[in-house]
């Protein structure tokens, strides 16, 4: 995957110069950043064998619940800023502590309760901004979606929200490679059977994760509302599918027990520059008369390119992974003679590396 | 041959379980049963399927806490409430289905659950936990990096990967539930000499296996039980094949629970089974079947009974051989084959593959048939309906209607709404995978008779059955399979529990039937009079 996210930068890059310019650089990497900050949260989820749909509509909530807030435009309540952001991060975690709760305590379905969870609060911030728009005018919190450290001109290096991928996946990649919680998710996602004759607390772990995905929705939201400034119930609608098929496009399975938080970073760019790609991408051809014209692919066929290669990824993936389980099957059998004497102990296939 | 009491002061002893009684609605799975094991001790559970030994393990591990009785370990009283009371007091079990994360590399399932003092959030030490790791594979004689995901295993390492984890909560009780079960010779051997090392460190075994000579090579005392009591203990010494077999089986065979047999079963062949190559099995298989005749298929769980059910109603179709049908070439290669010749199944696990639970009596009976009530696509329900009552009045089910949904009735009427589909169909070979398991004592013998009228009726029966009673009070010939092989076919005369119990757990067919004086059928033959 990393090999395709480059070639397809490179492809890019040689069809458009424009697409190494520092302001579509920028801005990808800010999209990319937003996005993969919620990517990571359901990673967590995801590893374990679950399913959160709620974060699109979580991340909308966050920023409404802000614009009511602090938002000093008309709708808006004019509180100070931190306590707006404040609000609106405890909602998120209380959404992920709700659901959880559902899924782990009453053994409800995920795609279920998260489903509804979508909806409901889907609602709740169309109610919020009684089905209109409330405007963070001229608000500081614009800049956390502008500015960043280390100016280059007008653009920063590194924007916030860069950073605040940065941190996210920093932590989300400690806690799930180095920590017992992160050993415990995929232990969970790989045998949930033997994760609790381990004596892990199954359902505690689990409840966790979706308090991770849904806090790390919070947390995008708040970029987002810096980002779009103007905030309505549309703000996160099918967000929580981009960040679904990030985390599949870097390698989680929906079955669990695998995937990585440099694979959901891997995933959420190439989401990203596929988005920004429909726009970039040109042929410079000369036509019969002799006049240049640019050809551009037409921004009719996003969808149909976001799903193509979601699938391809998926179908190629899977073959992969068969072609695997039929040469370790023919290893097996090749290995083990039906009622042969018994011999010294079994080779294994030495193999090395992910897979 | 109760000698529990004995000898227990001669070495510590490191669990007594006493008095344990467990109740599953509906049923006793464990009545008072008693158990002890001491320092350094193999102890062998043996008993037939559904005796309990599960059960007991579950309890030990603290899977399934036991509602009366006590457990003992190391002189103290103690509750395992959960899984982690019972590693708390240095019990490991080792599951049948190894309980490994594949995902996973060796070093982190050897510490699953297990990763020492802290919350949740604390870094994992990897560099020390897979040194430790190391020492314990390398005690348990795998030599391969512990940074090997398991999913890369064969059974045999796995298993070894299970005892490591065992060894490093620093167990002092060690419960391996029928271990060898998907090993190779080789590997057996090998767990064999880290039992046998385990033991000399003082560790305690519970070591539950239907393989007799494993048991009599390993154990040093075997405890039995039978229907969810405890029958008895036998020391080594005086433990042979026949006797721990007579006290697995012991009970008196009720022979008015069974319908009376026929003088003779007719003699037309109706399936004819030569040289069946099952996938996953060793050798191929060849028996035959007669009209009108109830032909038992006995062995332990695990001996490819099932397996060979499957393959000839067509779900895994045989890698090779020849089946024929009523005189005609019969190769089915999926389900659809094997019904439009009249060949059908009613499966071993009845809500899993037998029947759509929450559909109706009614809507069940006629699923593999609707089609052909159906014109244009349109379900006639009235010849729904009449087939459906047809079969409830045949068989006498108990249900307040054919529209009620099945899962509301009771196991023995849910089987015979299976049955009443298939009949409605005029079978010629029916196959029944376990028909009465999960079913009371009643509407068995109900159901038994109904299978004997069906075979008076020209239907072959093709019966597979753990309970051997069962297995002896209904078929009028027996194959026993044994590790995926055709052990033997036993004739009406030859039905003993004994007999047939000495082949299902290994013994060779020339042994158990040299009383008789006839020729020995060799592996697969079968006396097609």
């Amino acid at each position: 995957m990393s090999l395709a996210l480059l070639l397809m930068c490179i492809a890019l890059w040689i069809s458009n110069s424009d697409f190494l310019g520092a302001s579509n650089v920028v801005n990808t990497t800010r999209q990319i950043s937003m996005l993969g900050i919620f990517a990571t949260g359901i990673a967590f989820v995801i590893i374990t064998g679950g399913i959160d749909l709620s974060i699109g509509s979580v991340v909308g909530l966050t920023g409404v619940i802000i614009a009511r807030l602090s938002s000093t435009q008309t709708g808006g309540l004019g509180y100070p800023l931190w306590v707006g952001i404040s609000v609106a991060l405890c909602a998120a975690v209380a959404v992920g502590l709700i659901q959880g709760l559902l899924i782990t305590r009453l053994g409800l379905q995920p795609f279920i309760v998260t489903l509804g969870g979508m909806l409901l609060f889907r609602g709740v911030s169309q109610t919020i901004v009684d089905g209109g728009v409330i405007s963070m005018g001229d608000s500081p919190l614009l800049n956390l979606a502008s500015g960043g450290l280390l100016h280059v001109g007008r653009d920063p290096l590194f924007g916030w929200p860069l950073l605040i991928f940065g941190a996210v996946a920093a932590l989300g990649a400690y806690v799930l490679h180095f920590t017992v919680l992160g050993r415990y998710i995929y232990a969970i996602g790989g045998n949930r059977e033997a994760a609790r004759y381990s004596g892990i607390n199954v359902k505690r772990v689990e409840l966790l994760t979706y308090v991770i995905s849904s806090g790390t929705a919070g947390i995008a939201g708040i970029c987002y509302a810096a980002y779009i400034g103007q905030m309505s119930q549309q703000v996160g609608v099918a967000y929580e599918l981009y960040a679904i098929a990030a985390a599949v496009l870097g390698g989680c399975s929906l079955r669990g027990g695998e995937g990585t938080i440099f694979g959901v970073l891997i995933g959420a760019s190439i989401m990203r520059v596929i988005d920004n790609g429909i726009n970039m991408f040109q042929v410079q051809y000369t036509d019969q008369d002799g006049i240049r014209r640019i050809w551009r692919l037409n921004p009719n066929w996003n969808w149909i390119i976001v799903g193509a290669v979601i699938l391809v990824a998926v179908i190629l993936d899977q073959i992969v992974h068969m072609v695997q389980a039929a040469r370790r099957l023919k290893e097996t059998s090749a290995r083990r003679p039906v009622a042969g004497p018994p011999s010294s102990s079994p080779p294994l296939p030495a193999k090395s590396g992910a897979a | 041959m109760v000698t529990s009491a004995t000898s227990e002061s001669e070495t510590p002893l490191l669990l007594s379980m006493r008095g344990v009684t467990k109740r599953f609605p509906g049923v006793v799975a464990l009545q008072d049963v008693s158990l002890s094991l001491r320092r350094g001790e193999v102890l062998a559970l043996m008993g037939e399927n559904g005796a309990g030994k599960s059960t007991l393990m579950k309890i030990l591990g603290g899977v399934q806490p036991a509602d009366e009785g006590e457990i003992i370990v190391g002189g103290n009283s103690v509750a395992l409430s959960n899984v982690k009371d019972s590693k708390a007091q240095g019990i490991a079990l080792i599951h049948q289905e190894l309980m490994l994360a594949p995902n996973l590399d060796i070093a982190s399932n050897i510490f699953l659950g297990n990763e020492g003092a802290g919350g949740l959030l604390r870094p994992l030490a990897r560099a020390k936990m897979e040194a430790r790791a190391s020492e314990l594979v390398a005690q348990v004689g795998l030599t391969l990096p512990v940074t090997t995901p398991v999913s890369r295993l064969t059974a045999g390492q796995m298993q070894m990967v299970e005892i490591a984890k065992a060894l490093s909560t620093k167990a002092r009780i060690i419960i391996m539930d029928e271990p060898t079960s998907s090993l190779a010779s080789a590997e057996s051997e090998q767990l064999f000499e880290i039992i046998r090392r385990l033991k000399q460190t003082g560790i305690g075994i519970i070591y539950i296996s239907h393989r007799m000579q494993e048991v009599m090579d390993l154990a040093d005392r075997i405890t039995v039980l039978r229907d969810g009591r405890y029958v008895g203990d036998l020391e080594r010494a005086e433990a042979s094949h026949d006797k721990v077999v007579a006290m697995m089986v012991g009970r008196a065979l009720s022979s008015e629970y069974f319908p009376e047999k026929r003088a003779q079963t007719p003699s037309n062949v109706m399936l004819e089974v030569r040289e069946l190559l099952v996938p996953g099995a060793p050798d191929p298989v060849s028996f035959s079947a007669r009209q009108g005749e109830i032909l038992g298929f006995a062995g332990l769980i695990g001996a490819g009974r099932t397996e060979l059910m499957e393959s000839i109603f067509g779900v895994t179709p045989a890698r090779s051989g020849e089946m024929r049908l009523d005189g005609k070439g019969y190769h089915p290669a999926r389900p659809r084959d094997a019904i439009a010749a009249g060949v059908y199944l009613a499966p071993e696990d009845r809500k899993r593959h037998g029947l759509v639970l929450n559909m109706t009596v009614a809507e069940n009976t006629s699923l593999p048939n609707v089609a052909s009530y159906a014109a244009f696509g349109w379900l006639n329900r009235k010849t729904e309906q009449q087939v459906a009552e047809e079969g409830v009045k045949r068989l006498r089910t108990k249900t307040p209607s054919i529209q009620q949904a099945v899962v509301n009735l009771s196991g023995g009427n849910q089987q015979k709404v299976v049955l009443a589909k298939w009949l409605a169909m005029a079978p010629k070979v029916l196959i029944l995978d376990e028909p009465t398991r999960g079913i009371d004592v009643g509407a068995k013998a109900e159901i038994y008779r109904h299978m004997a009228e069906l075979a008076n009726q020209g239907i072959t029966i093709l019966m597979v059955s753990s309970d051997l009673e069962e297995t002896i009070g209904m078929s009028d010939r027996v194959v026993v399979m044994h590790e995926r092989r055709l052990k033997g076919v036993l004739e009406r005369h030859e039905l003993t529990q004994l007999a047939i119990a000495g082949l299902m757990t290994g013994q060779e067919y020339a042994a158990v039937h040299q009383a008789g004086g006839r020729k020995a059928a060799g592996e697969g033959e079968l006396t097609v009079s």
